[in-house]
């Protein structure tokens, strides 16, 4: 690992017994989407217990193609922390996916003047830490 | 309006017997103020308010609290309770953000008409401004969006009412300069307000052309942070006779809440957003007997220009869509179709949640705002947003007793 990804100061996530499978997968660069064995339906973000009427722990895990669209964005040009100062500013999203459920992320590898709502994104990984590997997005295709 | 949501005939007749009052209202100085406490402001403010309503303090024997940004408590009410020095035999803390300040009159109310209480001194203070840590604001953010899922993406509070606000100019086609119409009414209202932080003018432009925060929103699409403390006593009209409180008073007529979500990640649209705002509207409006244009005066949550369209347009008061034209045209403003915000709120006057929105309200329908006075308002809608306009909570008030 490189010296810049130990330096890493934003903020990370914690993971919960409940939340781990899906960082594991996010290590591996392979998105995950919980959802409810008992109805079908997929669910995010992921719970111990599925929060649909059927309150089930029957939980898989089921592999993503990792598309969908951007439903909305902003470009931040302040971040929550002296971590994000001096960068340049970046795109916070809610990406719907095929799945159905919703994702915030950042929309990387592009102008942020070219991102709009609607856009078509795919998921790409970015491995922040030795621990820690956050699925961003990026234009399809 | 549906008639059918469950509850409102009980509260209705509850309200009629009861008459449920604010009696009293303090707000201290707002400002930059570093040499006082959170705890400094809530005694003030508690303080003002019981002189306000020409009261002993040991006439209140209840207390409704909510938190500290800044003086982090495991238990709020009793904390203030000890330094105050009072012995409340109903307290609590109320705690759904934005929401707090209008859900502190409904759970004062119901404190009441339950027997749990009399007097109920509701108060907020805060030393946000001076007192507030780099790490506390991160604390914030952290706490109000989703800490594992939202939070390491840099989401910050403007960038998640950023998201909702591009999503509406997306929705309805509106423009820029609909949402600082917003910025630009409050600053007008807070010109009249001896105790507001800005004052100077503002126009569309120099909303649009100030500081870039998380677009579509600028600095001006922002809230003010301040140092301040405000209060209000609650009580019934037969209790404030019985205590020769000679202040008009401001009668409760109806209270509701809607929730959306907590994260914007399990957000599905704007719908479900105006959802909430409008059960919420719902439950006081028909509690009170009333339809949206039977209210003179509006104060709605405006922690950002965006959550003010929002309210709006969920509450009823214009179509969905055309909360940007209405405020484009100035029809906020005092005067005009439904003045909102007479006090400037959270955009020009000062932040202490919703407070300020409950405080202001009384005073009108008081008849006691001064330069700011609307001519005889009847009937005044207070309207709190928890959250990133995720909870929601109504009450409607009146300058006689509900009927």
């Amino acid at each position: 690992m490189s010296e810049e990804k130990k330096e890493y100061n934003k903020p990370l996530p914690e993971f919960r017994p409940e939340t781990k499978p899906f960082w594991e997968a996010a290590r591996e660069h392979r998105l995950v989407i919980p959802r409810s064995r008992e109805t079908g339906e997929f669910f995010f973000y992921p719970r111990a217990l599925s929060p649909g009427g059927d309150m089930s722990d029957d939980i898989e895990w089921v592999e993503s193609e990792g598309r969908g669209k951007v439903w909305t964005f902003s470009i931040h040009h302040m971040g929550p922390s002296k971590a994000y100062k001096g960068e340049p500013p970046y795109v916070v999203a809610l990406i719907e996916m095929e799945e159905g459920v919703k994702m915030m992320s950042n929309v990387v590898d592009v102008d942020p003047k070219d991102v709009s709502i609607g856009m078509d994104v795919q998921v790409c990984f970015d491995d922040v830490t030795d621990e820690v590997t956050l699925p961003k997005f990026k234009p399809a295709g | 309006m549906s008639e059918n949501l469950p509850g409102i005939q009980e509260t209705r007749e509850l309200l009629k017997k009861k008459k449920i009052v604010i009696a009293g209202v303090g707000e201290t100085e707002q400002g930059k103020i570093p040499d006082k406490s959170s705890f400094h402001f809530l005694s003030e403010a508690s303080k003002l308010a019981i002189e306000d309503a020409g009261i002993k303090k040991d006439d209140v024997d209840g207390l409704v609290t909510a938190f500290s940004l800044v003086e982090h408590t495991f238990m709020h009410c009793t904390t203030f309770a000890d330094y105050f020095g009072m012995n409340p035999r109903f307290f609590s803390s109320v705690a759904v953000g934005g929401a707090t300040a209008v859900w502190m009159v409904a759970e004062a109310a119901m404190a009441i008409a339950s027997g749990q209480s009399e007097v109920v001194l509701c108060v907020r203070g805060d030393n946000t401004l001076s007192g507030i840590s780099s790490s506390g604001m991160l604390a914030l953010i952290r706490e109000m969006c989703h800490a594992e899922f939202e939070f390491p993406y840099g989401l910050t509070t403007p960038g998640g009412y950023a998201l909702a606000a591009q999503r509406y100019l997306h929705d309805w086609g509106a423009r820029r300069e609909h949402l600082a119409a917003v910025a630009v009414t409050m600053r007008k209202h807070a010109a009249d307000k001896e105790n507001a932080m800005n004052k100077d003018p503002l126009s569309i432009e120099d909303v649009m052309g100030s500081r870039v925060i998380a677009e579509p929103l600028t600095k001006y699409d922002c809230s003010i942070i301040s140092d301040g403390g405000a209060a209000f006593i609650v009580t019934t009209e037969d209790k404030a006779k019985e205590l020769g409180i000679t202040n008009n008073l401001a009668y409760l007529w109806g209270m509701g809440q809607g929730y959306s979500h907590q994260y914007l990640t399990t957000l599905e649209n704007l719908d479900q957003i105006y959802n909430a705002v409008e059960r919420s509207g719902q439950k006081a409006f028909n509690t009170a007997g009333i339809e949206p244009r039977d209210v003179d005066i509006a104060f709605l949550y405006d922690c950002f220009t965006i959550t003010v369209l929002l309210e709006l347009e969920g509450l009823g008061f214009v179509p969905k869509g055309e909360g940007g034209a209405f405020a484009l045209e100035g029809r906020m403003e005092i005067g005009k179709d439904l003045p909102v915000n007479t006090h400037g709120g959270l955009l020009s006057q000062a932040h202490l949640g919703a407070m300020h929105h409950v405080v202001e309200a009384t005073l009108q329908l008081r008849g006691d705002a001064g330069a700011r006075q609307v001519e005889d308002p009847e009937v005044a809608v207070v309207h709190g947003n928890g959250g990133i306009v995720s909870a929601h909570s109504t009450v409607v008030l009146g300058n006689q007793p509900i009927n």
